[in-house]
């Protein structure tokens, strides 16, 4: 195994989850300060939500915590003598599903400052979208807004959690047990770090910088894991081949397929010798390249600034190039089983955002004239 | 058919009559064939047998008999040589049986004629020197008895009742050249020597052994095995000892007595007064050998037989692996004095390691032997004065060019962390010094001279003795036979690996010797083997130092980054450093509030257009997180 303390995968999949938890949180604060929390209301109520808001987050967390524990404790406790016999196997499968994991949602946190804007939207909707009955209105608004704010951040923390348990099984998978809780809690720390000084701050452009940054390692990391996951595979047929004979001798020579091998050195085998395990864990290093691993690092990174360019070419033109009708969630087959739902409903949704508008404005108008004088729906 | 049967016939009685009235010139005709045999019980497979049955016959003889062997080869896709172990060959070198050494490799169909008197007495084998065929079964012991030939009486040094031979072996189920194919492989990249399937006594298994009680046996016990090395004991029995590889020794008494391949030691074994008992004789493989699981069963049991009614004996332990007999601390009856200082000290390291094709081999400091195109001894005879320079015999062979009576020290380091039982042809030499087990240190121990043990006086000579794990061996003998030697691990695999090296000693005392001039048999083998008999180990007749198209090892292994290493490194690191850039101009894109929407798929809700048209500003600006 490659770094038995400390997963930097995992640290940066914990550290995305906690920033994005962070963050949904800090919106619905910031809408009770802004929306319901005004110095001129009543302050008990203001609490309250407040208090609801952190309650709801912290059940959120405690439960996937409990959940994601359960998880890997029940994963580790399994047998794993299963793959103990082909270790090389199901580390180069584990390396595969990781690198798919990362490439998938590294992209999303390179835009994780839009997720205020995105969050922002949906407690909106979420807020504002529900109350259906005319009559009662007022006060199923109210209970409604006071069970939001408990409910939201619960689900977003569990939900946040949950992907983040999914994840990091995803890519800990050939990781012993205890390289787990090290990259776990510095993941949380550090995501909520960045998450508070985002509130506070309200500077995007520093955060994007650092996003950038972290988006950056996170990739070589995937480079480097495609690469492995290669490896990997090729040192397991060679193994099967030498009756597993080869895994014995170390870094020297008969460790690896003289046949395959691009460049070999004696030394900083990253299974063996300290330190290389941070090199290979980073960028994929291993002190024996084959012609596998090295193709599969140049096409990993090849493909992705190709998906790259093409991102960029859309976001400035808002089309694929050549194909003015064409953008990249247009090529996802989910965009048509969704597409169409909305095609479907296209009339129900204008009155929904109609309605959902008039609700926010409501709801700020409510809080500034702190009155409880209903307004009446077009 | 029928004549040549008769002719064979009437030769195998002239044989039996020649052994029986030890006579001057001993004659065997053996014809190396291919028989079928199931020698462990287990599996029948292709053997090499001898006159189409197996086992090989013990050859026995008397000090100064001649010895006439016709080797035909039967073997109809193979070559082969004949090598007898332990043998001087003084004055006929080119009888020693080498394989490209002093030997051309006798072709199928052909006949070589072995022609050499005995000098010695004591135990021996003979074996083909060619390929792996002794794993097949082409090997039987070589008695030569201290009968004075005039007066018929056995001048053997102690007193015995009956003599009885015990041979002890490793046998496989594959054949040398399945076995050899699998095992110099890619996919064997360390090397780990194939695991044999059983252990033989006398090749079989099980051995009954019926003794008389309160007799005096001398057992004669030989291990003819390719690989491993094995613990000989007999339950409640002691081992008296009383030579070694031919060589006579004090008597030492031991339990256990510790045989590598191609060892031979003699005992005096005293049978019990009472026969209610039976007991067990116990072969145990030295299990350190074995790299990788196989089949073999590691302890074998034979039986001692007192009392043919009461109930075989049931397999015996040991305690103590170590607990054998040292062979460093036994002494020579002669007490021939250890040579002195030695006027050429030959200092080689043992290793084993990967070359460019991704098999493992062996070496004597990084050269693994590559046999030449020429026999070795024939280039001697052929260079002239040009015999003396080690140059001509290649540049692969680790070739050591030995000045006659020099008193020559070989000191053989042994980097490898396994033990090797090396044998030298033509001398016993001196067991000088021999290191301990050093598997426990990290790197291995090499002989230092400044604080080596003391020499002891009388130190044992013998033809074939064991490294020491990471350790070393200091070996001593006089060049005062010239001729071409081979000195190499008989473990068979590790010879395949080139674990050998090439003395040449006294070059030009060879030349001048008339008996050392090729018989005209042998040049006619070379040339139906289609060697040539002359030339420099290139085949080059014309200029001994020009040794283009020589046979030569496989290039090492490229050393860290080459050419195509530094290429791939330089791309990897090209690509990801673009896609680093690519990455950081994408993600310091202002953000496109649309497209945020779009690209999380939230619904549109126009919260900051609809509601700043009727909502007092400050509200508006909710973002401000």
């Amino acid at each position: 195994m490659a770094n038995n303390v400390f997963a930097v995968e995992v640290f940066f999949i914990v550290f995305r989850e906690a920033l994005e938890a962070v963050i949904v949180i800090s919106v619905l604060l910031a809408f009770l300060k802004q929306g319901l929390g005004k110095a001129t209301d009543d302050p008990k109520v203001y609490k309250k939500l407040v208090r609801q808001v952190w309650f709801g987050a912290v059940l959120g967390v405690f439960i996937c915590l409990v959940l994601g524990g359960a998880f890997i404790g029940a994963f580790y406790s399994l047998d794993k003598d299963i793959w103990s016999n082909s270790e090389d196997l199901w580390e180069g499968i584990f390396c595969l599903i990781a690198t798919v994991v990362i490439s998938i949602m590294g992209i999303p946190m390179l835009r994780i400052n839009k997720m205020q804007e995105k969050w922002r939207l949906k407690l909106a909707q979420a807020l504002v979208a529900k109350p259906k009955s005319k009559k009662t209105f007022f006060n199923i608004n109210y209970n409604l807004k006071k069970y939001a704010m408990f409910i939201l951040p619960f689900i977003t923390t569990l939900r946040e959690g949950l992907e983040a348990v999914v994840f990091v099984g995803g890519v800990g998978l050939d990781y012993p047990a205890k390289a787990f809780p090290l990259p776990v809690i510095i993941g949380l720390i550090a995501g909520i770090a960045v998450g508070v000084v985002l509130y506070y701050s309200g500077k995007t452009s520093s955060l994007q910088i650092f996003l950038v940054i972290s988006t950056a390692i996170l990739y070589l990391i995937a480079a480097g894991l495609f690469s492995r996951g290669v490896w990997f595979l090729e040192a397991n047929v060679f193994n099967r081949k030498t009756g597993g004979d080869a895994a014995e001798s170390g870094s020297g020579p008969g460790s690896y397929d003289i046949t395959k091998v691009v460049w070999h050195v004696n030394c900083c085998n990253p299974l063996i010798d300290n330190g290389w395990d941070i090199f290979n864990a980073l960028f994929g290093w291993q002190n024996t390249a084959t012609y596998g691993s090295v193709i599969s690092y140049n096409v990993y990174w090849l493909v992705l600034i190709c998906i790259l360019l093409l991102m960029l070419f859309e976001e400035k033109k808002g089309h694929l190039p050549f194909c003015k009708n064409l953008t990249l969630a247009k090529l996802n087959p989910m965009y048509y089983i969704k597409g169409k739902k909305q095609n479907l409903s296209e009339a129900e949704k204008e009155e929904i955002f109609q309605k959902a508008n008039l609700q926010v404005k409501q709801m700020e108008v409510e809080s500034l004239e702190n009155s409880s004088k209903p307004v009446q729906l077009k | 058919m029928l004549k040549l049967f008769i002719s064979l016939l009437g030769l195998f009685l002239f044989f039996l009559i020649n052994l029986i009235n030890a006579a001057e010139v001993k004659n065997f005709y053996l014809n190396a064939t291919y028989v079928n045999v199931n020698l462990d019980g287990k599996y029948e497979r292709q053997a090499i047998g001898c006159n189409d049955t197996y086992p090989w016959p013990t050859l026995e003889a008397n000090k100064g008999d001649r010895i006439q062997l016709w080797l035909t080869n039967g073997l109809n896709d193979t070559n082969t040589t004949l090598h007898f172990h332990g043998i001087w060959q003084n004055h006929t070198n080119q009888m020693d049986g080498g394989d490209m050494i002093s030997n051309c490799p006798i072709p199928p169909g052909g006949t070589f004629i072995y022609n050499f008197t005995l000098e010695q007495s004591g135990l021996y084998w003979y074996h083909s020197h060619t390929a792996g065929q002794f794993a097949d079964g082409f090997r039987a012991p070589f008695v030569i008895h201290d009968k004075n030939t005039t007066s018929g009486e056995d001048e053997f040094p102690y007193e015995y009742d009956e003599e009885v031979i015990l041979t002890i072996s490793d046998w496989y189920h594959q054949d040398n050249v399945e076995l050899t194919k699998d095992f110099l492989d890619l996919y064997n990249p360390t090397g780990a020597e194939p695991i044999p399937e059983s252990l033989l006594i006398n090749e079989g298994m099980n051995l009954t052994w019926k003794v008389e009680p309160n007799k005096t046996y001398l057992v004669r016990l030989v291990n003819t095995g390719a690989f491993v090395s094995q613990i000989f004991f007999i339950e409640d029995h002691q081992l008296e000892v009383v030579e070694v590889d031919g060589v006579y020794v004090e008597k030492n008494i031991t339990d256990h007595i510790y045989v590598t391949s191609a060892q031979r030691y003699s005992f005096l074994l005293h049978t019990k007064n009472s026969t209610d008992k039976n007991f067990a004789i116990m072969q145990l493989c030295d299990q350190d050998m074995l790299d990788v699981p196989g089949n073999l069963n590691t302890n074998e049991t034979s039986y001692l037989i007192y009392n043919e009614d009461a109930d075989l004996p049931t397999e015996a332990y040991i305690y103590d692996w170590e607990d054998f007999l040292d062979d460093y601390y036994l002494s020579p009856l002669s007490g021939s004095e250890l040579l002195e200082d030695p006027d050429y000290q030959i200092v080689v390291e043992v290793t084993m390691n990967n070359l460019n094709d991704g098999k493992n081999y062996a070496f004597f400091n990084n050269l693994t032997y590559v046999a030449p195109k020429v026999p070795t001894l024939m280039t001697l005879l052929s260079a002239g004065e040009l015999a003396t320079d080690a140059a001509i015999y290649g540049s692969n062979t680790n070739t050591f060019v030995l000045q006659h009576n020099e008193v020559i020290e070989l000191v053989l380091n042994n980097a490898d962390a396994g033990k090797h039982p090396f044998h030298m042809h033509g001398h016993h030499f001196q067991l000088v010094q021999r290191g301990p087990d050093y598997t426990d240190e990290t790197d291995p121990v090499p002989y230092d001279e400044e604080n080596a043990d003391e020499f002891r006086d009388v130190p044992l000579s013998r033809d074939t003795v064991f490294v020491r794990p990471n350790s070393y061996i200091v070996l001593r003998f006089k060049a005062d036979n010239p001729g071409v030697w081979i000195f190499h691990c008989h473990i068979e695999w590790h010879m395949i690996q080139g674990l050998s090296l090439i003395l040449v000693e006294a070059p030009l005392q060879v030349q001048k010797d008339e008996g050392q001039q090729l018989t005209e048999n042998h040049i006619s083998i070379c040339e139906a083997a289609g060697v040539l008999p002359s030339g420099n180990a290139a085949a080059n007749t014309e200029d001994f130092f020009d040794l283009t198209n020589e046979n030569v090892q496989v290039k090492d292994l490229p050393s860290g980054f080459t050419g195509r290493g530094i290429v791939a490194l330089v791309f990897s690191c090209i690509a990801g450093i673009l896609g680093i850039i690519v990455l950081g101009i994408y993600g310091l894109l202002p953000i496109n509030e649309k497209k945020v929407i779009e690209d999380f798929g939230v619904e549109s809700i126009e919260l900051d257009e609809t509601s700043s048209n009727d909502v007092q500003p400050n509200t508006k600006s909710s973002t401000s997180l």
